[in-house]
């Protein structure tokens, strides 16, 4: 009369020793329509997103105030003028874009230009309503930037293709592809901190000095305003 | 003459649909090559100079295509007073084929000189090459026959009458 009970009482000791693999999995299958679903990471991520805008915003105020401080930022530098692009040569034997507004909207010759993803080029020329633009990708186009995980300077010459050279200063940097190019961040030619690209192959053997090749991170097909600001 | 105005308005204008692997062809060729046929080498080498000028004024940095249009403007212009009327689409295309690789060979020469030539150049000259090359029948010979027509006492007419 006792094996029932002694039957049961195996089953349970299968339980007991596969880690209660059936049950767990029972009650995976019956909850299976509670689990919680994409939408759920979507709220996580869009909340994500809010918190790095919040944290970004108070992080530039933070910078300006401190650059305020050290006098690095010269009172009429920070003005943002929108400009449509009226004219893209970014192929052949110049590499230009021409914008619509000039000397009579406050545009002056060096001034940086920005599109949507960083720094495009310098302004060149300007005449009362357009501007001339040098893009950086230009066989003429010299800047300045700066590797920050590396920190080391270099100077970003235009080659004629899309993708500009950088030349360090240096002998061994240790950059490596991936690496950020920014404007330096002690810049007074062009505005601090803008973003230019991201090095894309480094070659080491080079002589004198180490080079790289940056993919721009401004889509200059793309984009049909920009924007000047005076550094 | 005042079509050139044409040309660099168009090499502002950069239409999307005319450009070889991004790179636009030369306007300047373009209707050099039909005026210096129908007007003569003095004509022509001031022409090219004029729309180099004009253009060089447009661009920023050193290069100028001022040497190469005019001398272009010249060559073309001889040509066109000489050489049996050169009125095939074909003879035009290669006309254009080979101002165009002057006119990019000199651009490249100026950017050596300034120790700026890299290899993108030989890219651009052969892309802007090739796409003046295919567009000159079409454009070239309407313009030829515009100004022909316009001008029917010209030298193109005379020199007709004269074989």
């Amino acid at each position: 009369m006792a094996w029932p009970w002694l039957a049961l009482l195996a089953v349970f000791g299968a339980v007991r020793l596969s880690k209660g693999a059936a049950v767990i999995d029972a009650y995976a299958l019956l909850s299976r329509p509670f689990w919680p679903g994409t939408a759920q990471s979507d709220w996580l991520r869009s909340a994500q997103d809010l918190d790095r805008q919040v944290r970004l915003q108070q992080l530039e105020a933070d910078n300006r105030r401190l650059r305020g401080l050290l006098e690095l930022d010269r009172a009429a530098g920070s003005a943002v003028r929108g400009a449509p692009v009226i004219s893209r040569q970014a192929g052949g034997w110049w590499q230009q874009l021409v914008i619509g507004r000039g000397a009579l909207q406050g545009v002056r010759s060096g001034d940086a230009v920005l599109a949507p993803g960083g720094l495009l080029g310098r302004v060149a020329s300007v005449t009362p309503t357009t501007a001339t633009v040098l893009l950086l990708t230009d066989s003429s186009s010299r800047i300045g930037v700066w590797v920050g995980r590396v920190r080391h300077h270099g100077l970003l010459v235009g080659v004629g293709t899309s993708r500009p050279v950088l030349r360090f200063i240096e002998r061994d940097v240790g950059a490596r592809p991936g690496d950020l190019v920014t404007t330096s961040p002690a810049s007074t030619l062009l505005p601090p901190n803008l973003t230019i690209g991201v090095i894309q192959r480094v070659n080491e053997q080079a002589v004198p000095a180490p080079e790289a090749v940056v993919q721009l991170s401004a889509p200059v097909h793309a984009v049909d305003w920009v924007q000047v600001r005076r550094p | 003459m005042a079509t050139a105005l044409l040309v660099p308005v168009l090499a502002l204008a950069a239409p999307a649909a005319l450009q070889l692997d991004g790179v636009p062809p030369s306007w300047a060729v373009l209707w050099l090559l039909p005026w210096a046929l129908a007007d003569g080498p003095l004509s022509g080498a001031a022409a090219g100079l004029a729309l180099a000028l004009v253009l060089d004024g447009l661009h920023p940095g050193p290069l100028s295509q001022a040497p190469a249009l005019g001398l272009l403007g010249w060559w073309w212009g001889r040509l066109g007073r000489q050489a049996p009327l050169i009125q095939r689409s074909f003879n035009l295309g290669l006309l254009a084929l080979l101002g165009a690789a002057a006119l990019g060979a000199s651009l490249w020469l100026q950017q050596i000189w300034q120790g700026v030539g890299t290899a993108a150049a030989l890219h651009t000259l052969l892309a802007q090459t090739l796409i003046t090359a295919l567009l000159a029948p079409m454009l070239c010979s309407l313009q030829l026959l515009l100004w022909r027509r316009l001008s029917p006492g010209n030298r193109g007419r005379t020199l007709q009458a004269d074989r």
